[in-house]
């Protein structure tokens, strides 16, 4: 028999006892409430409020929460019962729509969580981290990055950059102190480690064409360390990362990587406004100690210069996590104020000449120059 | 399409085919897509129960449906336990070994990615417990029986030897761990068996070598082209270094791309290779399986399918999950016969959640 069919005040269906795979003919009787039937001289009662249909295109398989029992009607039966019965398919829906509801309200709280909350408290977060522990993550994060970045051989160039950080730094109670060195890579670039050590790439040393463009840097840099920028970046990455990517499942199907994908994206933005924080804090600093603080502009001018045009700006901002440096360097201009030098002649002569013999060690040193 | 597999069961004919409508599951892969959108991916679990109950009731047996009835909240609760039991102390341990005991951060974290090894075996073991338990045919279960922690240590082995064999061992390995799935699997009361001596008369060392040896050449080539397309975009005129523009950023991805492709192709002879092999090794009651599948069906199979999901963000994962199937389905074929009248329903317990642990590794059947 495939499918069941009405006979008299019945309807005949097939049977799986869920003890065997034999296959049993019944007669159903259908009640306002429930679905009965005789197998084998026992009676059974299905409550319709509990049965569960799934449909098989002539014919629908009705089961039994917690038995293996399985029931095979014919869909034209089944759509007749369920006209009669519209509370069958109203419950049907009642529950996806709950199912919806509930997971959609656990999404918007954790998205909250992680896109409000996770940026909000990330600056108490870093403020509240002990500064010995981020000293020695910033400590070991510098003695990893050693093995691919050396530090550059020229000794006055470097003694002249580490008494410009200490310079910069007039507060004796400041968290960390500044630590600042040349170190050889084939990259135009700066980094702020948590813990207060500056790295400057020779790259990006004989790019800087004065000392204010070269102080401008490393006071940007000072300033990452001041706001504790990276330990706020941490957590957020914590936020962004870990969090969400557990949450997701990190898998490949459909919306997870979108989601994902507005993570790190939300996570750039911060990013660059931490960047233009930085901008203008690093400027106040040289302003404090009378320096000049026009030189961020025009390094920033001749950096966008080597780079591509608006449209291509305007793409590379949104995945970058720095704002864009035409951009950047038009805000500089409007904040900058003249001032001394921060660097003699003589200590500029020497920070140009301090990667002039590059280390024989490194990983990046390997790279063609 | 194949003729599907018929087989004299006590005089009767008996057909097992996949008859779903493929149509069906472009409605089903957008309703997916955008639940998982609207509930921040949380839908995934309800949708891929969703998308197996659709697989398994339009495979037939003597024209009679499978059914499938696992439940999203078992995935959901396996994902949870995994998160808590997995997740968190990985966590724990790598950052904890990274940023507090760097010194000691080698001899911390190698055993506990060997460890890893042996968890992917024991989560794809238990994956393929919680799917049988929650497969029936005419109400009556399968059920996979045997350790998973067994197989997770035979697991962490053969990808070590693997490892330490540039990769040569893994044909064998894969043979070796389609043993304890479907000899422990069983219909009701009745065994299935896993011979890996019919196996190994399906050879796929020929087209592993294929793959294994295109692989490393294809891969030199992609590094040479890389490295003539970056460093050129490096520095500029005067020799200073310069940030590569998007366009040399675009060609990169492109030679990645590119290469996964080179890969799928090449190694379709030994993906049909192994799939042929494991079908043969494969046996319930007098019956034997066979699976007739050829290199470029399954190269033409894979890249339409990296097509669809890649130009579709993944949307049309279950789509693709209901192509595979009727793909492998069509291509399979059953001599000998079997008494299914008078199975049994199965003693014992079956899991309560579902694959987790399999899921967070990638390792999940479907």
């Amino acid at each position: 028999m495939r499918s069941a069919s009405r006979q008299s005040d019945g309807v005949q269906a097939r049977f799986n006892d869920g003890l065997t795979t034999a296959a049993h003919a019944v007669e159903i009787v259908l009640a306002a409430d429930a679905i009965h039937f005789t197998h084998e001289g026992e009676a059974q009662n299905w409550p319709l409020d509990a049965v569960e249909v799934e449909p098989l295109g002539p014919t629908v398989r009705l089961g039994h929460p917690g038995d293996a029992a399985r029931l095979v009607v014919s869909a034209e039966v089944w759509r007749e019962i369920c006209s009669a019965r519209p509370a069958i398919e109203q419950r049907r829906r009642r529950r996806a729509s709950a199912l919806v509801g509930g997971l959609t309200a656990i999404a918007a709280l954790a998205a909250g969580l992680i896109f409000v909350g996770v940026p909000l408290a990330a600056g108490p977060l870093a403020r509240a981290t002990p500064p010995e522990l981020e000293a020695q993550i910033g400590g070991n994060l510098e003695a990893q990055i050693g093995l691919a970045l050396p530090t550059c051989t020229g000794a006055a160039g470097q003694a002249a950059l580490s008494k410009f950080g200490q310079r910069l730094q007039q507060d004796p109670h400041a968290t960390f102190r500044l630590r600042v060195r040349a170190v050889d890579a084939p990259m135009v670039n700066a980094f702020a480690l948590p813990g207060g050590a500056i790295l400057v790439t020779g790259d990006l040393i004989r790019m800087a064409e004065t000392p204010d463009e070269l102080s401008s840097v490393i006071a940007h840099e000072a300033a990452h360390v001041e706001l504790r920028h990276v330990m706020q970046g941490v957590w957020r990455s914590f936020g962004f990362g870990v969090v969400l990517d557990a949450l997701v499942g990190g898998g490949t199907g459909a919306g997870q990587q979108a989601v994902l994908l507005f993570g790190s994206f939300t996570s750039l933005r911060y990013t660059r406004q931490a960047e233009v924080e930085a901008d203008r804090r690093g400027q106040a600093l040289l302003q404090a100690q009378g320096y000049s603080s026009q030189g961020m502009a025009s390094f920033f001018e001749r950096l966008a210069a080597k780079h591509e045009g608006a449209d291509a700006r305007m793409v590379k901002e949104l995945i970058s996590s720095h704002p864009d440096t035409l951009r950047r360097a038009r805000a500089s201009r409007a904040h900058g104020r003249p001032g001394l030098p921060a660097f003699s002649v003589a200590d500029w002569a020497a920070i140009k000449a301090v990667c002039k013999i590059p280390p024989k060690k490194g990983f990046l040193a390997h790279f063609p120059r | 399409m194949s003729e599907p597999a018929a087989v004299q069961m006590d005089g009767v004919p008996v057909r097992l085919e996949q008859r779903a409508v493929l149509k069906s599951f472009l409605g089903l892969s957008l309703k997916n897509g955008l639940l998982n959108l609207v509930t921040l991916t949380l839908y995934r679990f309800w949708g891929k129960t969703e998308v197996r109950r659709r697989l398994w009731s339009s495979i037939h047996l003597n024209d009679e449906p499978f059914e499938y009835t696992g439940r999203g909240k078992e995935l959901f609760l396996g994902f949870l336990f995994a998160l808590g039991a997995i997740g968190l102390p990985f966590l724990v341990v790598v950052f904890g070994a990274q940023f507090l005991a760097p010194a000691f951060a080698g001899l911390i974290l190698l055993p506990f990615y060997i460890f890893l090894s042996f968890l992917m075996g024991y989560g794809r073991f238990t994956a393929f417990r919680y799917i049988a338990s929650r497969s029936s045919w005419r109400g009556v279960r399968f059920q996979l029986t045997g350790s998973p922690a067994k197989y997770g240590w035979s697991y962490l082995g053969y990808v070590w030897l693997s490892v330490v064999s540039l990769g040569w061992f893994w044909p064998a390995a894969n043979r070796r761990l389609a043993g304890p799935l479907w000899d422990g699997l069983r219909f009701g009361d009745r065994p299935f068996r896993y011979r890996i001596d019919d196996a190994r008369k399906e050879h796929v060392y020929g087209a592993f070598a294929l793959g294994w040896v295109g692989a490393m050449a294809a891969y030199f080539v992609l590094i040479a082209v890389m490295m003539s397309i970056l460093i050129p975009a490096m520095r500029d005129a005067a020799g200073n270094t310069v940030e590569p523009s998007l366009k040399v950023f675009g060609q990169i991805y492109a030679a990645t791309g590119a290469l996964a492709l080179v890969y799928t192709v090449i190694f379709s002879p030994y993906q049909a290779a192994m799939l042929r092999s494991i079908a043969a090794g494969i046996g319930f009651a007098e019956v034997r399986f066979r699976m007739r599948v050829k290199w470029y069906d399954m190269a033409w199979m894979t890249l339409s399918n990296l097509a669809l999901l890649t130009t579709s963000l993944g949307f049309l994962m279950p789509f693709v999950e209901a192509r595979v199937s009727k793909f492998l389905f069509d291509r399979l074929e059953t001599t000998g016969t079997a008494d299914l009248d008078s199975v049994r329903q199965a003693a014992g317990s079956s899991p309560r959640t579902g694959e987790g642990l399999a899921d967070a590794f990638g390792v999940s059947p479907i």
